[in-house]
């Protein structure tokens, strides 16, 4: 009953929101929707009788988290969004056709989490591209024409090697016909390690090019920035851990099959390729929305490289996900607010922040301070995890690359970040922003308020009961 | 019997590679929608009513009416009927497709222990197709044949998954055509929406988006 509220309702709100089209219920429907999501999602999370594995579905300790985070990013995303849209001056229509879509695009994503077979993630990932593609093609210009297309195709693309990568599992796994993530894990000691190793590539690239990473990552610069920020933040902190969360689910079952050393070879690699590459683009980078994407890189990065380190290596990537997810989340919507007062997005045309909106401009730069782990943040505790786990595995070199690289992104969002919050502004550029920020209303700001105060709060404490599920999401790995 | 509908399945993609005509390629994909049909008809082993409706309906309903005409459709109003200026010259691009095709033969006469779990003609054509399609999709021009060529790559995994030489569960069946038909129909959306803003639909126009700017 529950789980069907969480999988059916969405839709009979697109269905209701499709006969009646009232204007009003657009975000209407998207708060119940958020609101029902983060109580089941708590429901679930507090009563561990509760919790159910059947053939396709399952809400367990390895995804109680994921879809926890999930329903705190969806209910920040859905108070601003309300906000945001009210200053969007578009059709009626289009605003009732981007509410469908960012319904279906978070009941897609809740699916992937809680998906029981690898099959079914896998047409749930397609299923968010399909969904999503219409959020950033949303302002119809040829920009998110443009962003819209190489995202598509892209993502298609690499979902599509992603299915290579499934049927070459079948292979690997003989007799056994099911894609069930138990059953496939129980049974992988038997697979032929050659199928089974090059299932794992074509899966790492498929799901990779949808989470982000290097070198696959061409078409996420291009979609956070031209989707509006509320889509781009659920992108960004939602959608990415999907993709991620399928990878994880498959390492598993490589790491059962007793071949993980080569996986982790190929995780090293792409994780410290999305380091370098976020490294490079941040430092030169013009258009702020971009900046974050770049960001978002750099995090998936490091996600896959605390993955393929494991032990506490991968407790802290998990630690990671729940800190970039709240902290990446308010950047983007932060991101929102600068667009709707300087109204571009271009780096050299932002500053003086500080002076036109101080509350703006102090939630932008305590995100960049969060999402940079300086204490209390708790990605300095995920970091640390990292660059300890590295130490101990006798990874120097690594280790020091690892550090080299992170400092150059902090460099560079730092640089742009404070040219952004400080400068002089003209007294009339300041009454005409002014007038930008009085539009702005509460609901913009208090969500990443709450996302901010809970990032350095489990920065500084994380209760027992949230550390437990950390290490019960990674248990076996 | 059905080997021989593999080979020249492998042999239409040469077809794809060598000629600049977009009403051609949409050809290739007709017959590529009858052959994966006739191979799975010889390949299969069991035959259910069920098995042969739903076969049917995904490579002949789907791949060799429904896209195609769709696709021919989007050709004639964008008036788009030629991409001749691809990153390599036909000949090229042919020649490279014919030495991966030779090498996808070369795969499926491999004697490894680990290929004797699938059927080896299968797989080193599907991976061949695969790999030519992706490079298609590289060199070409056109925003409608790099979604000729994404089609194409789909048939190719098609026929990967028939190499699996075991029943795929039907909620992947079901997925690859939910999958193909909405992405078809999305990317044909697309191309529609950039034929008006662009009034063509050269790749070349969807390349503003850009990390650094360029003074001068």
């Amino acid at each position: 009953m529950t789980i069907s509220l969480l999988l059916i309702f969405p839709i009979v709100l697109c269905i209701i929101l499709f006969l009646l089209k009232k204007e009003n219920l657009n975000n209407l429907f998207v708060i119940i929707y958020a609101i029902i999501h983060l109580l089941l999602s708590t429901y679930y999370m507090v009563f561990e009788d509760e919790r159910f594995i059947s053939k396709y579905i399952r809400i367990d300790n390895s995804n109680i988290i994921f879809l926890v985070i999930l329903s705190i990013i969806f209910m920040a995303v859905s108070i601003y969004n309300k906000g945001y849209m009210n200053l969007e001056n578009v059709p009626i229509k289009r605003k009732r056709h981007y509410t469908y879509m960012l319904i279906i695009f978070v009941l897609a994503m809740t699916g992937v989490i809680i998906s029981n077979n690898l099959g079914l993630s896998w047409v749930l990932v397609e299923a968010t591209t399909l969904a999503s593609a219409y959020l950033i093609y949303f302002s119809k210009t040829k920009n998110s024409i443009e962003a819209a297309w190489k995202y598509v195709f892209i993502c298609s693309i690499g979902i599509a090697l992603a299915f290579v990568g499934v049927v070459l599992l079948t292979i690997a796994t003989g007799d056994l016909s099911s894609l069930n993530y138990y059953e496939l894990v129980l049974n992988a000691k038997t697979y032929n390690t050659f199928w089974l190793k090059l299932s794992f590539i074509f899966i790492l690239f498929g799901f990779g090019t949808k989470m982000g990473l290097a070198p696959l990552h061409f078409w996420l610069p291009d979609a956070h920035s031209e989707a509006p920020s509320p889509a781009s933040a659920l992108l960004s902190a939602a959608l990415l851990n999907s993709a991620y969360f399928v990878i994880l689910n498959v390492y598993t079952i490589v790491y059962a099959g007793n071949c993980s050393d080569y996986a982790k070879e190929m995780m090293l690699i792409m994780g410290f390729l999305s380091l370098f590459v976020s490294a490079v683009f941040i430092y030169h980078i013009n258009n702020y929305k971009r900046m974050l994407a770049y960001s978002s890189v750099e995090n998936m990065g490091i996600l896959i490289i605390g993955t393929a380190l494991g032990g506490a290596g991968i407790i802290a990537a998990i630690i990671h996900l729940i800190g970039h997810s709240l902290i990446k989340a308010s950047f983007f919507l932060t991101s929102g607010n600068i667009l709707k007062i300087y109204e571009t997005k271009k780096i050299k045309n932002v500053n003086g922040l500080m002076s036109v909106d101080k509350k703006t401009g102090w939630l932008w730069m305590l995100s960049y301070i969060g999402i940079t782990a300086f204490p209390p943040s708790i990605l300095f505790i995920s970091e640390f995890l990292m660059i300890k786990s590295m130490l101990e595995q006798g990874h120097y070199i690594l280790a020091g690359l690892f550090l080299l690289l992170l400092t150059i992104i902090l460099f560079g969002l730092g640089r742009n970040v404070i040219n952004m919050c400080y400068g002089e502004i003209s007294e009339e550029r300041n009454r005409e922003l002014s007038n930008n920020r009085n539009r702005l209303k509460i609901s913009m700001y208090v969500p990443q308020v709450i996302l901010l105060i809970i990032a350095f709060l489990l920065g500084i404490y994380i209760p027992y009961n949230i550390e437990m599920l950390i290490k019960l999401s990674v248990v076996g790995l | 019997m059905e080997n021989v509908f593999i080979i020249l399945f492998g042999f239409t993609i040469l077809y794809t590679a060598a000629t600049s005509r977009l009403a051609a390629h949409v050809k290739v994909l007709i017959w590529q929608g009858i052959l994966l049909f006739l191979i799975c008809m010889f390949g299969m082993n069991e035959f259910t009513l069920i098995n042969i409706l739903f076969i049917a309906f995904e490579t002949i309903v789907i791949k060799s009416i429904a896209i195609p005409a769709f696709l021919g459709g989007l050709i004639k109003r964008t008036k788009g009927y030629r991409d001749t200026e691809a990153n390599i010259h036909h000949f090229y691009s042919l020649f490279i497709s014919t030495i991966i095709l030779f090498f996808g033969f070369l795969v499926s006469n491999i004697n490894l222990p680990a290929m004797k779990m699938i059927n080896p003609l299968y797989f080193g054509v599907s991976i061949s197709v695969i790999i030519i399609s992706l490079m298609l999709i590289t060199i070409k021009h056109k925003v409608v044949s790099n979604v000729i060529d994404f089609i194409t790559m789909e048939n190719g995994i098609f026929l990967l998954s028939l190499s699996a030489a075991k029943e795929m569960p039907l909620i992947v069946n079901l997925g690859v055509l939910l999958d193909l038909f909405i992405a078809v129909f999305i990317l044909g959306l697309l191309v529609k929406h950039i034929n008006t803003e662009f009034n063509d639909l050269e790749i070349s126009h969807l390349s503003d988006l850009r990390d650094c700017e360029y003074d001068n």
